[in-house]
């Protein structure tokens, strides 16, 4: 349970929070609103992508993450809008699958970390893909992410693999480092930027 | 422990990492909670010394017990400022020996009890009883036969008798460990018990060396018996959990495959004192009484009639919180562990390890346990990181407990939470005590909570969603609004037992109730504490993440554990085992469709499908039920899986309708009708079906089981049945209510519209009023205004006319004055011609003669002709005297009565002039103020019509001042 709480909501541009839909985004063009779900195997870093992105800290000894904790955090990208992640962080045991269908069921996005020092990981990864194909909503947005780039010399899963995957499923691939903070903004930035946008009539 | 405290300002009093934002909060409560403690502490030690009175008063032994006990308190301080005197020394030599121990509270209270063994020793009753529950175990992991019969027989005494062949490997055990306690004692009576305890070691590792060569064999001494203070609770407790096994062992023996209904098999065979005991607990949990333990401990008392146990007093202790130093040992006691350990058992356990890595190639089973290994490796550093306890060797504790018990239990192995429980029992407790506790925790309280489906975890969510939907109608209503299902947060509560989730003090208070009533209540009255203490603030909120975040930090900063657990308890009586049972019972079948779905990853399930097309589905399965039945007819898990599809699609009425919250009212409307409809139409289908299956195992198989167990499945049913339809009747009249509430919303709504329009009316109103009279003010002072001038104006007139008039009588007099002036004229000329006759005359007298008389009247005529020519000018400037009445130089001659006349008429004249001038100034005067008065108006108020006035008075004051021009112009005439 790496975190319960989240910091006081930073965001500028809130909505009126009356217009709630059930496929985890808002009908404000300006002012996204998204329900994301974090999945992947025990240990590849999902909760220290969370707490880099929310609060900026990155902790080597976090805790276990039992069952889900939820953070939420507002971007405001380029184009002026506002996208506020509510963001589901899920117990990377396997055991703990059962229980994901609860927390990716009605998400807009869903963010798979793999660990590039790790095949074992990358395997898991894609029975996530898998699993959401199958049971997720869908026109869920997916992202593979590529954890812990820093460790490259321990490297074991080529970029290129990744890449080649991701394009496969039609889904987003960056690689990240929560611990140097690589690429953690610009993961969610881009996430931001794929939503599908409310018409604005 | 204290110095630890000192060190490290942002943890807590048990050495955990304090968020930054509850440093403060947590502060606040330190002093409650160190006063809490201190109650406790006296309560409970008040509440020992009571038990001990009254159970053995007359027992010489219970008071040498009792000073010993004192004794043995007295040895722990030494101890403990021994060791903190150890513990600043930086150069610790004792590390080795002292080990794991060194910053364990536990194991502080271990070292203390050394003495109680003596007592053990020498007092042989106590470990006779002992002895008799050591060969339970045993027998229970063995599973022998006869084990029925032992278990059946419950005043323990007697198994002494029934059972000395089977304790005849146990005694052989006996020796061994008295002669360890024998020389336990020695060692401990040493002024330094840590060097002691090092060579007591030593032996031990001699002893079962090969078992411990994977664990360094310094540690193994691991285990330490409760202070004999504590045996009253720990024997009740421990017949508790014979309890519970005894009706585990009677499910397996009886029924080895898993069905749903295990409850009700039991029924149909077993030894009649097995049934017995098994109705006494079935009426137990079923009694709707207060307090399960209770209850069950008033059956206890009478099977062990040797203790009257006062439960309501220890329950209530327990609500007040275990004192920090006794919890450690009445968790074990609360857990049984005495009664749950298997000597040995433990270190056999991690010595598999060396087995296993030998037969590893040719046991593919043993692939699992690997797997744990690594999950468990992967996790030990993230168990409270930081914590001071969890050091080197707190982990290496950590790691055998977590292993040992992945290989004590394979069908759960190791699962994330476990490391949490571990970690905090290893905080409290040696690492046996903590492993048998764990044992005990996980296997009976939590059992199936952990595995590899998590299936009771599901299952009791659900049970929570039915639960929070009952009690706080509102708060649930609200959070499907935003889109919030109840599980996401509740969930990791329940799987981590509230750990990480509340402020520590909270979670103790939390475990030290669940482990005292032994089953799952306590988590979920904790979770409806918490949803009454925060639903209010919940349902302000406006978004789905402003709601989770400010639930998970308003728990999270739950430092009122006093508070809370006592919400808990006291709030939810009704929430019983007996209750969670039924509903368990009622939501199983849906988490299991979901879970062999997903296990064999076929059909694609999804909740995207509305319940219109689940319904649908749903009634035309039983049809396909039965053909398929046919076919295989006997084949349990087809049925199973077939029977408990439809229990799923039952439950979806209460769960699917929460999951799906619609957005409108309308819509959930009709499907709540449909789906009560369907749901009578479905259940006669399967009846049938369910009659006509029956009827086949009847005629063909007569396979008993079966038989029985469609039996049970078929009132299981129609208990269903009924409780759907009870659940269609309150849903159709919550439909009504909420209709009803709709019209009435809705209406409400109109008449605030209307209100609010009449409102804004009103207020316009009183505007346009208020406007009127300000009108009204400025044209009443215009009018008064006016009234003023024309008063003005008239006086004018007045005056003008009195002028004209005084005009008119001094022509007159001027007239007057100039006829009598014309008169004096004529008699002037008259007189002039006489006096020229009177010359003439006299001068031909004096011709004649002359006298000086004549000389006078010479001299005296040049003054006449002066004044004549005088007059005579005057007569000619007559306006020039008009306008300055100067001295007016008359003849004496001119008669005096007309002289004084035009002086008199002069003299009224000036006056008049005067008054006319000063009443001219003072008009002029009067208007220069109105004008300005107006100017006024007009500069404060400018509205139109004050223009209008404005306009009217210039133009009458024009008139007047024409008036006036004309009145000069007149009177110059006049002139």
């Amino acid at each position: 349970m790496g975190c319960s709480s989240s910091l006081p909501d930073r965001s500028t541009g809130r909505l009126g929070g009356l217009n709630v839909s059930e496929s985890g985004g808002v009908a404000d063009a300006k002012n996204l609103r998204v329900k994301l779900v974090l999945l992947g195997d025990s240990g590849v870093g999902k909760s220290c992508i969370v707490l880099r992105f929310v609060r900026g800290q990155f902790d080597p000894t976090s805790k276990v993450t039992i069952g889900a904790s939820f953070l939420s955090q507002t971007i405001a990208l380029q184009d002026s809008t506002t996208v506020k992640f509510e963001i589901w962080d899920t117990a990377g045991q396997e055991r703990y699958a059962a229980l994901a269908p609860l927390y990716y069921r009605g998400a807009a996005i869903a963010v798979i970390v793999y660990d590039i020092t790790s095949p074992e990981t990358f395997t898991k990864a894609q029975y996530w893909v898998k699993e959401l194909q199958k049971h997720g909503s869908p026109d869920i947005v997916m992202a593979l992410v590529a954890n812990k780039a820093d460790l490259h010399e321990k490297r074991e899963v080529p970029t290129q693999d990744g890449i080649d995957y991701a394009e496969k499923n039609g889904m987003f691939f960056i690689e990240t480092s929560a611990k140097t903070a690589d690429n953690i903004n610009q993961l969610f930035e881009e996430i931001g930027k794929r939503l599908p946008r409310p018409s604005s009539t | 422990m204290k110095n630890l405290l000192l060190v490290m300002s942002n943890r807590d009093g048990y050495g955990f990492a304090l968020r930054p934002q509850h440093i403060q909060r947590y502060r606040e409560y330190a002093n409650i909670f160190k006063e809490e403690e201190e109650e406790r502490s006296y309560k409970w030690s008040y509440f020992i010394e009571q038990q001990q009175k009254s159970n053995h008063s007359s027992s010489s032994e219970e008071e040498r017990r009792a000073k010993l006990q004192a004794e043995a308190d007295e040895l722990r301080e030494e101890t403990v400022s021994e060791r903190v005197r150890q513990e600043d020394d930086s150069s610790d030599k004792n590390s080795d020996s002292d080990g794991s121990t060194k910053s364990y509270p536990g194991k502080e209270v271990q070292l203390s009890q050394q003495p109680e063994k003596k007592v053990q020793l020498s007092e042989e009753p106590e470990n006779e009883v002992q002895r008799s529950e050591q060969p339970e175990k045993e027998v229970q992991l063995s599973e022998k036969p006869q084990k029925e019969v032992q278990l059946s027989e419950e005043p323990e005494k007697d198994l002494k008798l029934s059972e000395q062949p089977e304790k005849e490997v146990q005694l052989s055990e006996e020796p061994e460990k008295e002669v360890k306690l024998s020389e336990e004692p020695q060692k401990e009576v040493q002024a330094s018990q840590i060097p002691g305890r090092e060579t007591l070691l030593s032996k031990e590792s001699d002893k079962e060396g090969q078992l411990l060569k994977e664990t360094k064999a310094r540690k193994v001494k691991s285990w330490s018996w409760t202070r004999p203070s504590l045996h009253v609770i720990e024997n009740m407790m421990s017949s508790r959990v014979r309890n519970i096994k005894d009706l585990k062992d009677r499910h397996n023996t009886i029924n080895g495959d898993h069905l749903p209904s295990i409850k009700k098999t039991v029924s149909s065979g077993g030894s009649t004192a097995v049934e017995i005991n098994k109705e006494l607990w079935i009426k137990e949990t079923s009694d709707d009484n207060v307090d399960e333990s209770t209850e069950e401990s008033s059956v206890d008392c009478k099977l062990a009639p040797e203790s009257f146990f006062p439960w309501k007093e220890l329950e209530f202790l327990v609500h007040e919180g275990v004192p920090k130093d006794l919890r450690g040992e009445v968790w074990q006691a609360f857990v049984g562990v005495k009664t749950r350990r298997v000597e040995r058992y433990y270190e056999g356990l991690l010595a598999e390890e060396t087995n296993t890595e030998q037969s590893k190639e040719h046991n593919n089973s043993k692939a699992a346990p690997r797997k744990w290994k690594k999950q468990i490796e992967k996790d030990i550093p993230r168990t409270f990181p930081g914590h001071p306890a969890l050091d080197e060797r707190g982990r290496d504790s950590l790691r055998r407990v977590l292993v040992a018990y992945a290989r004590h239990n394979p069908s759960v192995g190791y699962c994330q939470a476990m490391n949490f429980f571990a970690g905090l029992l290893l905080l409290l407790m040696p690492e046996e005590n903590a492993f048998w506790t764990l044992v005990g925790i996980l296997d009976d309280y939590f059992d199936g909570y952990y595995t590899e489906e998590m299936i009771e975890s599901q299952v009791d969510q659900l049970v929570f969603e039915e639960l929070i939907r009952e009690k706080f109608p509102k708060l649930v209503n609200h959070l499907d609004y935003l889109g919030v299902q109840v599980a996401w947060i509740s969930g990791p509560w329940f799987l981590s037992i509230f750990i990480n989730m509340l402020p520590w003090e909270s979670v103790l208070r939390v475990w030290d109730v669940v482990l005292f009533e032994g089953n799952r209540v306590m988590l979920f009255r904790t979770a409806l504490a918490l949803m009454e203490l925060y639903g209010p603030a919940l349902v302000t909120t406006k978004d789905a993440g402003d709601a989770i975040t400010l639930l998970q930090s308003l728990a999270g900063s739950t430092f009122d554990s006093s508070q809370l657990v006592l919400t808990a308890c006291m709030g939810y009586l009704a929430v019983t085992e007996a209750r969670l049972l039924e509903l368990r019972e009622k939501h199983r079948p849906a988490v299991l469709v979901v879970v062999e779905e997903r296990s064999k990853g076929g059909r694609i399930w999804k909740d995207s499908k509305g319940l219109a097309s689940k319904l649908y589905s749903f009634k035309h399965d039983p049809g396909s039920l039965v053909k398929e039945k046919k076919v295989s007819e006997g084949d349990k898990s087809m049925l199973e899986s077939h029977s408990s599809n439809l229990d799923d699609f039952l439950s979806g009425l209460s769960v699917d309708s929460e999951v799906d919250s619609l957005p409108d009212p309308q819509e959930h409307v009709i499907s709540l009708f449909l789906l009560s409809l369907h749901c009578s139409a479905a259940f006669l289908n399967l009846m049938k079906v369910i009659h006509l299956m029956l009827d086949l195992c009847l005629k063909i198989h007569k396979y008993h089981p079966l038989v029985v167990w469609l039996k049970v499945e078929l009132c299981r049913l129609m208990e269903e049945k009924r409780s759907a339809v009870l659940r269609a009747e309150e849903l159709e009249t919550a439909l009504m209510e909420m209709v009803q509430q709709d019209n009435r919303r809705q209406l409400s709504a109109k008449v605030e519209q209307l209100e609010q329009e009449v409102a804004d009316l009103r207020q316009v109103l009183a505007d346009k009023k208020e406007q009127e009279a300000a009108m009204l003010k400025v044209l009443m002072r215009v009018e008064q205004e006016q009234k003023i001038t024309e008063e003005a104006r008239i006086g004018a007139e007045q005056d003008a006319a009195a002028q004209r008039y005084a005009v008119n009588v001094l022509q007159e007099k001027y007239e007057k004055a100039m006829a009598s002036l014309g008169q004096m004229e004529q008699r002037v000329v008259m007189a002039e011609s006489m006096l020229e006759a009177t010359i003439q005359y006299q001068s031909g007298k004096a011709k004649a003669l002359s006298s000086p008389r004549s000389v006078s009247s010479s001299v005296e005529s040049p003054r006449r002709r002066i004044g004549l020519f005088g007059l005579g000018w005057r007569d000619r400037n007559k306006t020039r005297f008009l306008c300055n009445f100067g001295p007016i130089t008359v003849d004496c001659n001119l008669p005096p009565i007309s002289l004084t006349k035009t002086n008199q008429v002069m003299m009224i004249l000036a006056p008049v002039n005067l008054a006319m001038r000063a009443k001219i100034r003072a008009l002029c005067r009067k208007v220069e103020t109105t004008k300005k008065r107006r100017e006024e108006v007009m500069l404060g108020n400018s509205a139109p019509v004050a223009q209008e006035h404005t306009d009217l008075y210039r133009s009458d004051k024009e008139s007047a001042w024409n008036s006036k021009s004309q009145l000069l112009a007149h009177k110059d005439k006049a002139m």
